[in-house]
This record gives C-alpha cells, sequence and structure tokens, in this order.
C-alpha cells in the first residue's frame, strides 16, 4: 500500500523495495523539471544543440532521475525520513525510455535513539542498464 | 581543440546566498517529477504532520541557486562552455526537513579537480560542496555535486 508506515522492526536485511516505474519520458516533463528546478542546460530541451554537443539528442536531467530514486524510497519508507541520498549517474536516460527504480536493505543500525536503515537504490531502463546507482540512508520510527 | 580546466579554482568559495523556500516551488518540484506524496502537495496534511508544514523532496535544495549572481560564473572560472558538462554524482544528507517560509544561508566551494580518462575519452570532474544553514547558523543539510567536463 502506497504512503503505509514502515516500522523499523519490520525491516530486514535484503529486503527490495517496490519498484517505482517512470515514464516515459517526455520532453514536456524535461521542460517542466529545468522550469522547477532551475536548471536550464538547453542540452535537455534542444534537441540540435544536443546533437552538436556530441550527446547525440537530448537526454533527462540526471536530477530528474534521481527525483525519481528519492520518490521509490519515501514511496515506502515515508517522506522526510530520508538522512542521506548519494547517487552516481552511469548513463543518460533518453525520450521515451522507462525508468524503473529499485533498491535493497543492506544494513540495520541504532544509535542515539536514531534508527537507521541503509539501502543500496539504483535506476534501470527498459534494457536493463543502470542509469543511476547509490545509496540512501533513511531514518525510520519504532514500534516500541 | 581539446579542452582544459582551470584548476585554480579548487578552494574557491563562492559568495554566500540567501535561499527563501516557496511553497509553490516545492509543488511545482514535487510534481515536475511526478511525485504526489502528500506530505509535499497537501497543505493540511503538511500542518497534521510532525513538521507542521509540507515539507520538500529530498533532492530540492538542488534549485537553491544564488539569483543575484551571473548563473555562469562558475563555468566561466573553470573555462568550459555549458555543452561539455555532465551530472557525474550527487549527494545531499538532510538533518532537518526543508519547509516553506524558512530562509537559508548556502555556501557553495570547489574542493576538488581530477581528471580521468573514461570509455568515452579524457574527462575532468569539478567536485562541490555546499552547506546549507539556516538562521541561526545551525546545519540544515549539505550537498556534494559532482560535474563532468568532456575534454
Amino acid at each position: 500500500m502506497k504512503y503505509a508506515k514502515v516500522y523499523f522492526e519490520d525491516v530486514a536485511v535484503g529486503d527490495e523495495l517496490p519498484p517505482l516505474v517512470k515514464g516515459p519520458i517526455a520532453q514536456i516533463q524535461l521542460t517542466r523539471y529545468a522550469g522547477a528546478s532551475g536548471d536550464f542546460n538547453p542540452i535537455h530541451q534542444d534537441d540540435e544543440f544536443a546533437k552538436a554537443a556530441g550527446m547525440g539528442g537530448v537526454f533527462a536531467h540526471g536530477m530528474l532521475s534521481m527525483g525519481f530514486v528519492a520518490q521509490a524510497v519515501t514511496d515506502w519508507a515515508g517522506a522526510g525520513t530520508v538522512r542521506k541520498l548519494g547517487v552516481r549517474f552511469a548513463a543518460v536516460v533518453r525520450l521515451k525510455d522507462v525508468v524503473t527504480c529499485r533498491g535493497r536493505v543492506l544494513a540495520k543500525s541504532s544509535k542515539d535513539d536514531v534508527n537507521c536503515v541503509e539501502l543500496e537504490v539504483w535506476a534501470e531502463n527498459a534494457r536493463g542498464d543502470k542509469v543511476v546507482s547509490g545509496r540512501a540512508t533513511v531514518a525510520l520510527a519504532a514500534r516500541t | 581543440m581539446p579542452v582544459t580546466v582551470d584548476k585554480s579554482v579548487v578552494g574557491k568559495e563562492y559568495p554566500p546566498f540567501l535561499v527563501a523556500v516557496e511553497r509553490g516551488k516545492i509543488k511545482d518540484f514535487a510534481r515536475a517529477i511526478g511525485d504526489a506524496n502528500p506530505f509535499y502537495l497537501d497543505d493540511r496534511v503538511g500542518a497534521a504532520s510532525a513538521w507542521g508544514d509540507v515539507i520538500a523532496p529530498p533532492t530540492f535544495a538542488v534549485t537553491f541557486r544564488d539569483e543575484g549572481a551571473d548563473a555562469g560564473v562558475l563555468l566561466r572560472d573553470l573555462g568550459v562552455d555549458i555543452s561539455r558538462v555532465l551530472h557525474g554524482e550527487q549527494e545531499f544528507e538532510i538533518f532537518r526537513q526543508l519547509t516553506p517560509g524558512e530562509t537559508y544561508l548556502c555556501r557553495m566551494k570547489v574542493v576538488d579537480i581530477y581528471e580521468k580518462t573514461g570509455k568515452s575519452g579524457p574527462m575532468a570532474f569539478v567536485v562541490r560542496d555546499t552547506a546549507i544553514t539556516d538562521r541561526t547558523n545551525t546545519i540544515v543539510a549539505t550537498m556534494r555535486s559532482i560535474m563532468v567536463i568532456r575534454l
């Protein structure tokens, strides 16, 4: 169930996050993300510019894909739980690409009354290539 | 023509700037990602939450920029054209949620520049750290961004 509360005790190492499927990526979403983020690099808007830059055409902002990954994490762990999120942009996301965000629990720890869960997170395109990969740390509430 | 990156930029701290977080900006940002989480979009859900208001999605601080400054100043300092720039890595550490109506101070510094040759040729990596503090000078979040310049 979306936005259901996950408690620290209910999480086990190896658990997988429900996959979040985003896209197909449309130009209008890149334009919208440019406006919302303030990143107006024409390489994400202007196909001729992107081709002249040697990129083979327009591609999505890495930060849009990172936003998708963050959504996959908060859909599972809840809004406001993310303490740390770090990613590497491994490959470009093209128009029409469908991006699936995934995650897996790597470790659990409790210190100073804060219960943290460390996750491996990534996003892949329809061909199964990783476009984003990284780590996240979320702080979860305990039942007790 | 091969591109060179001016490594003397390492250590440079850009002028601190203030950002006032606007409710509508948070919502536009969440909607642009296609994230309909009510803790970002619904004022009533936000008001009833532990934070007392809507909060920003985890990557929202990437929108923080010095509106009063020339947007191209970093690339000019590095001596590179925007068409050669890719985003390599990004990290956020969040100590407190960003909420509407708050004003934050951002300080950005170039901490490292290094070169590597990957499968698509030589590249320079420009590492920037940004510290985000509140009015009491308490750290709220940090971000690290690694920009890739195709040389």
